[in-house]
């Protein structure tokens, strides 16, 4: 930016006698510093403007749904199967198989995950094979999740022989997981300062025992986080499962504790994710209160996992040692 | 001590779980029902109809399309494969070479494709011969005068054709009906995904045309009746006219089976084919077997 001198009022000098204005603030903002002062506060509305653009759509779009959902929003909504073929009674059966999808896939996706994060972590050299799995990593991330959904055909449904199962499914989606657990262990365990290491080593501690007892309590907030956002992902994606056990319908027990486990394991399972689109594209006669509501629950299923992803982070964080 | 703790606890929960997930299923059989998009809804019906009887035998059901469900059928990944298409002869060698079994087919009902146009559409019936200069590879037909749409209402427009996804025996049947062996499609149309999202692209777009079931039928589209050749008097597509063959473009609902069906699924079929099972057909918007009268 140019510089304009003649803009400029010079500093009155302390030893300079004070200029003779009626009663004029030798303290009052000059041209330059009021200057500033409006570019500064225009910058300021700027971007709180832009901020809260982010906030307008997810509000509108929790707000919509919400509104078209109301008709239908009630405990039965949620505790019931479907009926009527599918145009009435609730997503209970659904509701379930989204659930064990996402917990048998974090099952199987968050120790490996985690384990691998503190082996490339805290063991690995940096050498040539460590940044190429590190590669395979970042590069496995960025897959598009229905690529993860033909892996999962081919890799699970078929040569595995588990068939299309909920089983097939999980192991589908703990593939797409895995690599997200793997970056954010390792961010987390690089967080924690190597002088807190050091110190352990100098006590003689093994790697191992320094990992369980000083770098793991350190950074379990980091790892928790990452893996609870993996939840939301897991519970929202419809292409990883489409092809590898989710189904348009199935008859499940109505009521009683069978209807907590309504899916075997090589069973076919219905999902909130794949409900929802077969509602939107094949059930005929649906009313949209019906489509609204079971959108409400997804998304308030990733919303209240992912706060409580926030709490548990500010919890643990608070009580950190440094 | 009590990280160690709650790990413990964690693993029992997820032992539990899992017994929860095996045990649900001991005394109950599973059926697989995959295919058609246009069956879907049917199979769906029937499945929840016959769980209410025989609560030990759950029908698993899938849509996909046609294709999809023989696929799946020759793979072992269902029981039955819902077709709204006769099975290709290179799909049933596929059956026998890797199964080492005749694929059964099961007629089960059927379906008059009707053509959908927007509801404030004036035009009341269309011949087989326009639809395939509409649909067709060298079909001349492009605005909605060509077909007698007065020029003050969609005349001048162009006519938007909805077409359905390739893997679609809905796709494949009208192809074949309206168009002939061996013809193709003209490029340019708007592929829906499902029979039902057909539909309501019509009714969302004005100059639109598209097939679908006639069970897919809302109050926002109007079904044109169909003749065979220009000027005739068109057909309705109605119960009555789909089975005495007047009206055009009817098809056969399928099902296909590995063999000789035994078993629950062999039960499960006979029922589709009782009064019961046909009167779902019959409300559903489809035509039953004639046997059910």
């Amino acid at each position: 930016m140019a510089f304009h001198s003649n803009s400029i009022s010079p500093p009155p000098s302390p030893l300079a006698p004070l200029p003779k204005g009626e009663g004029r603030n030798p303290f009052a903002p000059s041209a330059l510093e009021k200057h500033k002062k409006i570019k500064e506060t225009a910058a300021q509305w700027v971007l709180a403007a832009i901020t809260l653009m982010l906030v307008v759509p997810v509000a509108a779009i929790l707000g919509y749904l919400f509104v078209k959902a109301l008709p239908v929003l009630s405990f039965s909504f949620l505790f019931d199967n479907p009926a009527n073929r599918m145009t009435a009674g609730g997503i209970w059966a659904p509701l379930v198989g989204t659930f064990f999808l996402v917990l048998i896939s974090l099952a199987a996706a968050a120790p490996i995950g985690i384990l691998a994060g503190v082996y490339l972590n805290e063991y690995a050299r940096d050498n040539w094979i460590t940044r190429s799995i590190n590669l395979a990593v970042m590069n496995l991330a960025g897959v598009p999740s229905i690529v993860h959904g033909l892996f999962g055909v081919g890799a699970f449904v078929l040569f595995a022989g588990m068939g299309r199962s909920l089983l097939a499914a999980s192991c589908t989606l703990a593939v797409m997981t895995l690599p997200v657990i793997v970056t954010s262990t390792r961010e987390a365990l690089a967080a924690v300062p190597m002088s807190f290491r050091e110190a352990c080593w100098n006590m003689g501690a093994t790697r191992w025992q320094t990992i369980r007892t000083i770098v793991l309590p350190n950074s379990i907030s980091g790892i928790l986080t990452g893996v609870i956002l993996q939840v939301s992902r897991a519970a929202g994606e419809t292409a990883p499962i489409l092809f590898t056990g989710a189904v348009f319908f199935m008859p499940t027990p109505p009521h009683g504790w069978e209807s907590f486990f309504p899916y075997g394991l090589d069973d076919y399972c219905m999902a909130l994710s794949m409900h929802l689109f077969t509602l939107a594209t094949q059930v005929r006669g649906v009313s949209d209160e019906y489509l609204y509501g079971t959108a409400v629950v997804l998304v308030g299923l990733v919303l209240v996992v992912n706060s409580a992803s926030i709490v548990l982070r500010g919890y643990l964080r608070s009580r950190k040692k440094w | 001590m009590s990280l160690r703790f709650n790990l413990i606890l964690f693993c029992l929960l997820l032992a539990v779980l899992a017994c929860g997930c095996d045990r649900s299923r001991e005394n109950s059989v599973a059926i697989r029902n995959e295919g058609s998009d246009t069956m879907v809804n049917i199979a769906q019906a029937w499945a929840e109809q016959y769980n209410q009887k025989h609560e030990d035998v759950s029908v698993q059901v899938l849509g996909g399309g046609s294709g999809v469900g023989i696929a799946s059928l020759i793979d072992g990944n269902c029981d039955m494969a819902n077709t709204s298409r006769k099975m290709k002869p290179d799909e049933m060698k596929i059956v026998r070479e890797k199964r080492g079994d005749e694929p059964k087919e099961f007629i089960v009902g059927y379906d008059a494709l009707a053509i959908y146009v927007h509801k404030r559409n004036p035009l009341e019936s269309i011949s087989m011969e326009e639809l395939a200069d509409l649909y067709g590879e060298e079909g001349k037909l492009t605005k909605w005068f060509e077909l007698g749409v007065p020029v003050g209402t969609l005349g001048t427009d162009k006519i938007i054709r909805i077409n359905r996804q390739s893997g679609s025996g809905t796709y494949f049947y009208f192809r074949k009906a309206v168009l002939g062996k061996g013809k193709d499609m003209k490029l340019g149309s708007i592929g829906a995904n499902g029979s039902k999202d057909a539909v309501s692209l019509v009714s969302r777009t004005p100059a639109a045309i598209g097939y679908s079931g006639m069970g897919y039928a809302t109050d926002d589209v109007k079904i044109l009746k169909v003749s065979r050749r220009r000027g005739e008097p068109g057909v309705a597509p109605t119960v009555a006219n789909a089975r005495s063959g007047a009206y055009p473009i009817t098809r056969p609902l399928r099902i296909y089976t590995i063999g000789e069906p035994a078993g629950p699924v062999k039960e499960y079929i006979d029922w589709i084919l009782s009064p019961e099972g046909q009167e779902i057909v019959l409300q559903l918007g489809y035509v039953p077997m004639e046997s059910n009268e």
